[in-house]
């Protein structure tokens, strides 16, 4: 129960915090402003002195945990401020990315299986987003994304039931044929879905009015939305962090990683194999949806060809690289989404390839499937597992 | 008698027929990697799709249609065996996910590497067997040379890999180091060189299935072409168990007759929606496939 109360308290400190910086920051005329300042660096001095302090290190890890999240909250908060507005939008896009990255690693850090079909569960998400809004306009978009999030529970408590109760790849193969079969789906139920040419939000998101009128009169309108959009995801983000982080620390997180390592001994303690093994791609299902949910809302639309079969593989090469199974790896494969698009281009450009040649659009699947072959040989734990490796023996 | 064979539900029959061969066939290459390695090969759609790319289309300015199948399949013999020794020998005693990352790593790179080199667009491999349908009284069958000649191809490959397990020394041999390593290694079976076979068998059955789906008029060679095949395979070596050779043939005749009704008296769309219900409702009724013996297992 204690801990239950401390979650609520965290995610709400959380949201508050973030709300926070956010509205003194757009009620700053300029970033100077001294009373943003004041306000953006109070949050981060307060929330990274309850981070350090011996007390809560030792005795509260939620309320560490939570002042952890809000300072990095308000630090991208703050950067959302100076960037520009495509910036913002790919950072969006990569904070959405990074929390369906956190489901999958979550799934296989948990229960030691993979799933191939999360591009499929974030399509489920993103189009329950869609369909929702358009029938439902003045739902509150929080209220939307947590219906998203549910409807995602329930595709995964569907196929996961069968599969997860066997050893063995079942998961994966079964998820791969969802992902396979999702276009098929969308269109099969397309006066819901609009078919292969996929939904309009009815309106774009902008701020609410109260956060609206503290902007600046001299802002450009997309610069403010996409403003909103980044920092809107990125609260959700850190909300979703602080979560899987207390679950991977709680009861049920330890009983996973048991399940994991030694079926048997979890057996002998009585976790039950299969409920926990559903537990986890459930979970991993709902945060895919959340985040197709948090693209539809960027993105302003949904469309069935984004959520291919490709966007499942792209999934699982960036947690691959960013470490799959940790909660870093995750940010890591959300950064490297956001950015991948233009460093590839960069390469492109450098070496001088037909930018419209066969080479030039393959160049992501080349590069992206030879690492994570070569990650999965050399540094199982990818990028985050190499570093902590590293960090560990120079601190010994 | 005309009228029956012309008739909308013998139409289907044959139509499913014809493709449930083909996915009994991928189905059964799935197998023999899973009984011989423990592993569902990802990329079992991708190695094949790349030897039938340079058997078919390589030499295809050159040489007939027999020859440049036998260039693909030795193409794909020599695919399978490289691919276990390289990439997939590191990885026995890993985690279960460890290989699958690697071959969905490796199916990765094979598309985008042909599609990089011999781009997106459909290539048109020519059969030999013209697949314009036979007629009876006017009327179509739903029967070509070209699917005589898929169903033929395919029953003997099939046949070819029973006889090879069943009366060969080589087929012990594989069958004892597929079920019981430690014991054969001591009998004297080379383990390490039976399981680069079973890749090596596998490769060519699945190798046979791509030149036979990339030949049919109607959808030629794409570096995607085995995505589709695949999942439908893998959804019938599921079903009937991925240890049953028998069952994974089977099930997939069955697969592709139920799945031709869905699509004729339904939806096209509808094929893969039911083909999961299959999946879910077999993993739910009979775990380890209908076609084995459920057996308990504790470690």
């Amino acid at each position: 129960m204690r801990t239950r109360d401390g979650l609520v308290r965290g995610a709400v400190t959380i949201a508050l915090a973030a709300l926070a910086v956010l509205a003194s920051l757009l009620a700053a005329p300029s970033p100077r402003d001294s009373l943003a300042w004041a306000i953006t660096g109070a949050v981060a001095v307060v929330s990274a002195s309850i981070m350090t302090s011996p007390r809560v290190r030792r005795a509260h890890p939620a309320t560490r945990r939570a002042s952890m999240t809000v300072l990095c909250v308000d630090a991208t908060v703050v950067a959302t401020y100076f960037f520009s507005a495509p910036t913002n939008f790919d950072l969006a896009i990569g904070a959405a990315m990074s929390i369906v990255l956190l489901g999958l690693s979550f799934l296989t850090g948990a229960s030691g299986q993979i799933s191939l079909g999360n591009g499929a569960f974030m399509g489920v998400g993103a189009f329950t987003m869609a369909i929702w809004a358009n029938h439902h306009a003045t739902t509150p978009i929080v209220v939307t994304l947590l219906i998203a999030l549910f409807s995602g529970a329930l595709v995964g408590v569907l196929l996961g039931l069968p599969a997860t109760r066997l050893r063995g790849p079942y998961l994966a193969g079964m998820t791969l044929a969802f992902a396979v079969a999702f276009g098929a789906i969308v269109s099969s139920f397309n006066s819901w879905t609009g078919g292969d040419a996929g939904l309009q939000l009815p309106r774009a998101a902008t701020p609410p009015g109260w956060l609206a009128h503290f902007f600046s009169p001299s802002t450009p309108l997309l610069v403010a939305n996409t403003m909103w959009l980044a920092d809107l995801s990125i609260v959700v983000t850190g909300v979703a962090f602080f979560f899987m982080a207390n679950l991977f620390a709680s009861r049920t997180g330890r009983a996973m990683r048991l399940v994991r390592d030694n079926e048997v001994a979890a057996e002998l303690v009585g976790i039950s194999l299969a409920r926990t093994r559903v537990i986890a791609f459930i979970v991993s299902s709902a945060y895919a949806a959340l985040g197709g949910a948090l693209w539809t809302l960027v993105n302003n639309s949904v469309s069935p060809s984004t959520y291919s079969f490709a966007l499942s593989i792209t999934i699982l090469s960036l947690i691959v690289i960013g470490g799959i199974g940790t909660i870093p790896g995750a940010l890591i494969g959300g950064i490297i989404y956001a950015y991948s698009a233009s460093v590839i281009s960069w390469i492109t450009a450098q070496t001088g390839l037909n930018a419209q040649g066969n080479l030039a659009s393959q160049l992501n699947g080349i590069i992206f499937g030879g690492l994570l072959i070569l990650t999965m040989i050399f540094a199982p734990m990818g990028i985050a597992g190499a570093a902590r490796h590293l960090w560990s023996r120079r601190r010994r | 008698m005309d009228p029956f064979l012309t008739s909308r539900v013998v139409s289907d029959l044959l139509g499913g027929f014809t493709n449930g061969v083909i996915y009994g066939l991928f189905a059964l290459s799935l197998v023999l990697v899973w009984r011989s390695t423990g592993v569902l090969n990802f990329a079992q759609g991708a190695m094949p799709m790349f030897a039938t790319y340079l058997g078919m289309v390589v030499f295809s300015g050159h040489l007939s249609y027999w020859p440049c199948v036998a260039i693909s399949v030795v193409a794909g013999f020599a695919i399978g065996g490289v691919t276990e020794r390289v990439l997939v020998r590191p990885l026995y005693g890993k985690p279960e996910i460890n290989p699958i990352v690697v071959m969905v790593g490796f199916l990765i790179v094979l598309e985008a590497v042909a599609a990089a080199i011999w781009s997106t667009v459909p290539r048109g491999v020519q059969s030999p067997f013209s697949s314009v349908f036979f007629q009876a009284g006017g009327k179509p069958i739903a029967l070509s040379r070209f699917s005589v000649y898929e169903i033929v191809a395919a029953l003997i490959v099939m046949a070819g890999v029973a006889a090879l397990f069943r009366f060969t020394k080589i087929g012990l041999q594989l069958r004892a180091a597929a079920l019981a390593p430690e014991v054969s290694r001591l009998l004297g079976v080379r383990v390490g060189r039976m399981l680069t076979l079973g890749w090596i068998l596998s490769t060519g059955v699945g190798t046979v299935t791509t030149i036979l789906v990339a030949s049919n008029f109607f959808t030629g060679l794409t570096p995607q072409v085995m995505d589709g095949i695949f999942a439908f395979g893998f959804i019938a070596a599921a079903v009937g168990g991925l240890n049953s050779p028998v069952g994974a043939i089977v099930s997939g005749v069955v697969i592709g007759i139920v799945l031709q009704f869905v699509g004729d008296f339904l939806n096209g769309n509808d094929i893969i929606l039911v083909a999961l219900l299959i999946l879910v409702v077999s993993l739910m009724v009979r775990p380890n496939g209908v076609f084995t013996k459920s057996t308990s297992r504790r470690v």
